[in-house]
């Protein structure tokens, strides 16, 4: 087992709370030849204890566990700490979904999953804690900078007329880039608490943003939609990504030939 | 078991002899006025007239009243001495015991025709309602056709509501009944299906002091046909005795009918098939449960092996880790399916509606989609400005990735599918076209059904035959439509998704929402 290592050191640790020891092998494998070094538990008691006593830089969390259910982890560790967790969840589910999210969860893999869509989701979340500890100002997805210090937004360097709720609802999804963002805490943090349920609202302004930030707004590849949960704008390595299998009929095509 | 207020008979019984009275005195009045006009002095026969409006309309204790205070009246006003009951002729008095007798007797012939009357005209309701009843169980179709025929046929004999427990040992766990009929009832239910003490008697309960339930076993004889129970509401005890053998006689009728069709058997046979059906989805449940965990496991550590430094050289490795991932995934597909299909079956689709943009949903299709169209494009029609979609985005999505998968399985290598989407007269239309084998007349009608797979292309495609049912069955949940079009075999296939749009809700958002 991995001695515990300072927060933001050069190796990320990983804590797998998993009660499959299959998963937890393929997830150790996966991280360790990326770079991160892992503690591994299979229950929700040990996971809150582990957490407690070493510093983590990530917490990867499965739903279903023998003692307390995910959303326990969740709330048990949100008590004390802001390490980014991301949920190992299962499909046609997505009100539970929403509800791991709103509980402090920061993202979440549709189980079964692949190793590159979970590192995406991954880097995005320890991104985003970086950046909130150096105060970093500026996101970057793809063509797109978000300088949330001097509130503008630029495509391929030239500045974006945005207007303040659509400023207002680029920034909340950039401080969460690559991170889902789910409708209601968007409705809240633009138009109020009020507004939590008008999913319409957001309909309507995420179409005249991707008018005026997507390349091809009918085809969005920056701010996609997560059905029934939220949005995500994606990061930098995501937009071309090169992570098979997740790299589309190209890499299968190839594949087969090859076989 | 038998507990039934007494109160209510009073009461009916106090007001019908209050309207005797009534009548009594109106008809002394005429009599008096008669008298003081013409002089008239002797007679009683007037009286003769309410005694035969109170047996013809309150029955008989209302006549017998009305005749001994229409005596009274007579002796009181209009034999001397007046304003005395004390009658001074001998003559008179016997004239008016005479009355009273003629009375008593008119009374009570008036009294028994009316019964007669009120029979003859229940009996005329109970053959016709027989009548129909016979003609729906001749015309019935399935099992639940045949338990509502059973249902409505009491409604009418009875002029109550009334409840049929079809399989009544699951009488506890039957949701949609829940609202309507009380705890004990359903346990009376369940113990008469269960051949308690009971099972050929007729339990009454009195759930409230105005709701008194009847339950009882559609035919002794076989408990097939399911157990009702009726909320007979406030009643009288002689009413409720009526009511129990309005109620024998309608079940002997109907068991009587039920017998001579044969239904017995049928319902026996539907009711083994659903036990098995629902086996067999509890079963799919669990195992598919099962399944996934281990898939998971495959499927993760394979795509960990195929991006390994050791493999990236070794082209042919890399190919077979694929196939153990693409392998993996096709079983997880099934397995979804199924799931899905148990789902539908077993507990029903719940949307969850929102507003969603039908471009959103249509992307996040063709995303699930793209990894099992291999070469064959998809060309893309969406206006920009189609109209939001009040559905439950996911289920739609579903639907479709199972309609895109379908157009892939059927089509050639190469070829084109086009999708397309286009709002008109407040519809959305969802429209995937392949140029594949196209749909035969006979595969058409049956292309909806579950488990159905075309026998043209049973041998050289996969599947499970589950994919359109399950499309269909969430599109019809979205309050949506689905049609298929195909000009004939190797022509291609057009499926539609239509959905409801709501529009009106929206048109002042974009002012107001943004300042």
């Amino acid at each position: 087992m991995s001695k515990a290592k300072p927060m933001n050191s050069a190796t990320p640790v990983v804590l797998i709370v998993d009660d499959e020891v299959q998963i937890r092998r393929f997830l150790r494998t996966g991280f360790e030849l990326n770079g991160f070094s892992v503690i591994e538990v299979g229950t929700g008691a040990e996971a809150i204890r582990s957490a407690s006593l070493q510093a983590i830089d990530l917490v990867i969390a499965d739903l279903a566990l023998p003692d307390i259910d995910g959303a326990g982890v969740i709330e048990r560790i949100r008590a004390w700490s802001t390490v980014p967790i991301i949920v190992l969840s299962v499909r046609s589910n997505e009100s539970e979904k929403v509800r791991l999210l709103e509980l402090g969860a920061d993202d979440y893999v549709v189980k079964p999953f692949g190793m590159a869509e979970l590192l995406a989701r991954v880097r995005a979340a320890l991104r985003r804690q970086m950046r909130a500890a150096s105060g970093e100002p500026q996101v970057k997805i793809g063509p797109l900078t978000i300088d949330l210090a001097a509130r503008a937004a630029l495509l391929n360097g030239a500045r974006l007329s945005l207007t303040p709720k659509e400023y207002r609802l680029l920034q909340v999804l950039a401080q969460h880039a690559g991170n889902v963002v789910t409708h209601q805490h968007l409705l809240k943090e633009v138009w109020g608490s009020v507004h939590v349920h008008d999913t319409h609202y957001l309909r309507i302004f995420v179409r005249k943003l991707r008018q005026k930030i997507e390349p091809d707004p009918n085809a969005p590849r920056i701010l996609v939609t997560e059905l029934g949960v939220g949005y995500r704008l994606v990061q930098n390595g995501e937009i071309d990504s090169p992570a098979w299998p997740h790299g589309g009929a190209t890499a299968a095509a190839a594949g087969s030939k090859a076989g | 078991m038998q507990r039934i207020g007494i109160s209510d008979a009073a009461r009916t019984h106090l007001r019908n002899v209050i309207y005797a009275l009534l009548i009594v005195a109106a008809t002394t009045a005429v009599r008096g006025a008669i008298q003081w006009y013409t002089g008239v002095t002797h007679g009683a026969s007037i009286f003769l007239i309410p005694v035969i409006i109170a047996a013809v309309n309150w029955g008989i204790v209302a006549a017998v009243v009305s005749a001994l205070a229409g005596g009274a009246a007579a002796a009181y006003f209009f034999y001397p001495p007046y304003f005395s009951l004390y009658i001074a002729s001998p003559n008179a008095i016997l004239n008016l015991v005479m009355f009273i007798i003629v009375a008593a007797v008119i009374g009570h012939l008036a009294a028994r025709l009316r019964a007669e009357a009120e029979r003859a005209r229940q009996r005329e309701i109970d053959v016709r309602a027989l009548y129909e009843f016979s003609r729906r169980l001749a015309a019935a179709f399935d099992t639940s056709e045949i338990h509502s025929a059973i249902e409505d046929h009491l409604s009418t004999v009875v002029e109550r509501k009334v409840v049929l427990f079809p399989s009544p040992r699951e009488a506890s766990i039957l949701p949609h009944r829940r609202t309507i009929v009380p705890d004990s009832v359903r346990d009376a239910v369940v113990d008469i299906a269960q051949g308690g003490p009971h099972s050929s008697d007729t339990v009454m309960i009195e759930e409230r002091p105005d709701s008194t339930w009847l339950v009882q076993a559609v035919s002794p004889k076989s408990l097939e046909f399911g157990v009702i129970a009726i909320n007979l509401g406030r009643v009288t005890k002689e009413r409720v005795n009526d009511l129990r053998a309005r109620v024998g006689t309608a079940l002997s009728d109907a068991t009587a009918t039920l017998e001579r069709l044969g239904v017995a058997h049928a319902i026996n046979e539907a009711h083994m098939r659903s036990r098995t059906e629902q086996l067999r989805d509890a079963l799919i449940g669990s195992v598919s449960h099962e399944l996934r965990t281990p898939l998971a496991s495959i499927m993760g550590a394979a795509t960990v092996l195929g991006s390994t430094q050791a493999l990236a050289s070794e082209p042919r490795l890399r190919a077979l880790v694929h196939d153990v991932y693409s392998e993996a995934e096709r079983l997880n597909s099934d397995i979804q399916n199924l799931l899905d299909a148990s789902r539908i079956s077993s507990e029903g689709v719940t949307p969850r509606m929102e507003w969603a943009d039908p471009t959103d949903i249509i992307h996040a299709a063709i995303e699930r989609c793209r990894r099992r169209l291999g070469d064959r494009r998809i060309s893309l029609d969406l206006p920009a400005d189609l109209p939001l979609i009040h559905v439950d985005a996911v289920l739609v999505q579903q639907a479709l990735v199972q309609i895109v998968d379908n157009a892939v399985k059927y089509s050639p290598a190469g070829s084109k599918i086009e999708i397309s989407a286009a709002a008109h007269d407040d519809k959305l239309a969802i429209k995937v076209r392949d140029t594949g084998v196209g749909l035969t007349a006979d595969e058409k009608s049956k292309m909806w059904n579950r488990f159905f797979r075309g026998d043209r292309l049973l041998a050289t495609t996969s599947g499970s035959g589950l994919g359109l049912w399950i499309a269909h069955a969430f599109i019809t949940a979205n309050d949506g439509a689905m049609t298929a079009l195909s000009a004939g075999p190797g022509e291609g296939t057009t499926i539609t998704i239509e959905l409801p749009v709501a529009q009106a809700a929206l048109v002042h958002v974009e002012s107001e929402a943004d300042e």
